[in-house]
């Protein structure tokens, strides 16, 4: 784990902004209903308000407090694009690293099946997944970590297969070392350093995939969340009129910070441990 | 990258790093990812809480009568056992036979054929931009990055990149066509216009704009990066060093030979992103009332028009299928390397 430490450390500007980013989201989204005034759900006061002493951001159509709805809007996302995040890697990574120490069938069988998720067309099934089972949290998350698991599996076998490949393992390969006694001693060394561009990749992913969802609609209505935020604006005609600023712009930039807090992080990291990554970019 | 890592192989899609399995393993996929594209299809409206009921909308499934049910339910073909059934889905695909609209009882075909021109318009003209632009903008900041340079170009679109395209799209009206007025709001053509043909054009154009630079800017990302990591692969290597030896102006090293290698990568990337246009111009199109597929499956789910939007479902994925599958057939047909088997994966 010495080079994940070490690539921390030289994280440079690019990623601690990010970090700092990342850092906002998650503090808002834990603090989020301490820090609301309102709860984002009831009318609190007369529809389209602009931002006044009591509605830091103004009211919706129906009179709900904007302010309020961002400040727990950030927690939907940063627990849907976190648990994908995991649930994706968990399963990929499993997936990628036993393929790449298993027989050639195994290893075909499992690539085969990493191959057919990923043609899958994401946004159309996740859209349709979504319709039919229904807003709830616990779907969304589950329907796009069953699309996003592949990416990482196909990665780590990559890594996996070219740290097999390296002259120590050789030796003792040679001396009758079985690969997978191999992996289990080695995969935190080898799969480790993947840990951090693996994470920001899937959570960015499933951040901007869940907003949009419901952004179509699809989301909870009970909870507030910024793509919510963002279908309600736009079926309101919101950015017709002043109201963009107050309803449309923050809960697209709230997106914007926690997707480009991630990918800086990923980048940063990535410059440092570069090679299996690089070559799936 | 370090100079020297000419080794990498440049990425490629699903298919091409197996190009030993031959077509016949790619068939056996794809025809897989369509077999589960169906079946999604077919499955999903049976799965919803009130059951195929549910999904055949009209009457308050609640107050029926178990004999109005069963009615229903024999008109449907939905008391037949579900392998039935899916012969019966299935044959009728084959005939074309998308079913009706539950809203306008219109066919499903027809209103899908309806829409699909503008959505191909409009992902076309944001595929072609995004590629030329990206190609250029991520060879400069690839020739740039040998110096240290080119990072504000990689930091922008990285944070364009990071945006949701539906916000993008927002504030794009916002300030081009609510404020500014150079563009309008929605729609593919002028209210009213009668123009047809040529005259039509230049209609088309205006209202095709905004829509098109959301999804170009949004995609620009993806490209800029391959370009010029590839770019910076190409001008670190030894072949090149060489020419430069021998030379070579930095200006003919630059076209001649950089950018036609790296623009290798960019073939597949744009129809892989072809598919990812595909499912973003479902959320664009939605913002600027885009009469296109995407706007018609959004329409579709907020009226739960399940025939639409099973109808939508199977054509958009069936799109991006097709792209993924010309990606891997003409992949090999680009990069030799991927025909002759060296440096895969």
């Amino acid at each position: 784990m010495s080079r994940l430490s070490g690539a921390v450390r030289r994280l440079g500007p690019l990623g601690w902004v990010g970090l700092a980013l990342i850092g906002v989201a998650v503090a808002v989204a834990v603090a989020g209903p301490l820090l609301a005034p309102f709860s984002g759900t009831e009318r609190v006061g007369p529809p389209f308000q602009r931002p006044n002493s009591v509605n830091w951001l103004g009211t919706d159509d129906v009179g709900r407090d904007l302010w309020s709805q961002l400040l727990l809007g950030a927690r939907p996302s940063v627990v849907v694009g976190f648990s994908v995040a995991i649930i994706a890697i968990t399963i990929g990574a499993t997936v990628g690293a036993y393929a790449a120490v298993s027989g050639r069938r195994t290893d075909a069988a499992l690539m085969r099946s990493a191959d057919v998720v990923l043609t899958l067309p994401f946004l159309p099934v996740v859209v349709i997944a979504a319709a039919f089972l229904g807003p709830g949290m616990g779907v969304r998350v589950l329907v796009i970590s069953l699309l996003t698991w592949a990416g990482t599996a196909r990665i780590v076998r990559v890594s996996v297969l070219s740290a097999m490949q390296r002259p120590h393992v050789e030796v003792a390969l040679a001396a009758g070392a079985s690969r997978r006694w191999l992996l289990a001693r080695h995969s935190s060394f080898i799969v480790g350093p993947l840990l951090v561009p693996l994470f920001v990749r899937a959570a960015a992913a499933a951040i901007v995939l869940d907003a949009s969802l419901n952004f179509l609609g699809l989301g909870d209505p009970t909870q507030p969340s910024w793509g919510t935020m963002l279908y309600w604006a736009n079926v309101r005609g919101a950015f017709l009129t002043d109201a963009w600023q107050w309803w449309a712009m923050p809960p697209g930039l709230a997106l914007l910070m926690v997707t480009a807090g991630l990918a800086l992080v990923g980048i940063a990291v990535e410059e440092q441990i570069n090679p299996a990554l690089a070559a799936t970019r | 990258m370090t100079p020297g890592s000419d080794s990498l192989p440049a990425p490629a899609p699903a298919g091409a790093g197996r190009q030993r399995r031959g077509l016949r393993g790619l068939a056996v996929q794809y025809l897989i990812v369509l077999a589960v594209i169906l079946t999604l299809n077919f499955l999903l409206p049976r799965a919803l809480p009130g059951g195929p009921l549910g999904a055949l909308g009209g009457e308050d499934v609640g107050e029926l009568t178990a004999e109005q049910r069963a009615q229903i339910l024999a008109e449907y073909g939905l008391d037949q056992p579900i392998g039935v059934q899916f012969a019966t889905y299935l044959r009728d695909l084959a005939r074309g036979d998308l079913g009706t609209s539950f809203i306008n009882g219109a066919s499903v075909r027809s209103l899908i054929a309806e829409a699909l021109p503008w959505t191909l318009l409009l992902v076309g003209t944001a595929l072609v931009c995004t590629a030329l632009i990206g190609l250029v903008l991520g060879a400069w900041a690839g020739s740039r990055r040998a110096r240290g340079g080119g990072t504000p170009v990689v930091v922008g679109v990285l944070v364009l990149d990071a945006m949701p395209s539906f916000w993008l799209g927002m504030m794009l009206i916002v300030v081009f066509a609510v404020n500014l007025g150079w563009f309008p709001t929605f729609g593919a053509q002028p209210i009213g216009t009668d123009a047809t043909g040529l005259a039509a054009i230049p209609g088309i154009l205006h209202h095709l704009s905004l829509p098109a630079l959301t999804l170009v800017l949004v995609g620009l990302g993806q490209i800029v990066l391959v370009v010029r990591s590839s770019m910076v692969s190409v001008l670190g290597s030894d072949y090149l060093e060489h020419a430069r030896a021998r030379g070579f102006s930095e200006r003919r090293l630059l076209f001649g030979h950089a950018l036609r290698n790296a623009a290798l990568p960019v073939y597949t990337i744009l129809l892989i992103e072809l598919g990812f246009l595909v499912g973003g111009a479902l959320v664009v199109e939605t913002v600027f009332a885009y009469p296109g597929l995407g706007r018609l499956t959004f329409s579709a789910v907020q009226s739960q028009d399940y025939p639409v939007m099973q109808g939508t479902f199977l054509v958009l994925s069936l799109s991006v299928l097709l792209a993924n599958l010309v990606a891997d057939l003409t992949y090999p047909l680009i990069d030799p390397r991927v025909r002759t088997g060296a440096g895969a994966t």
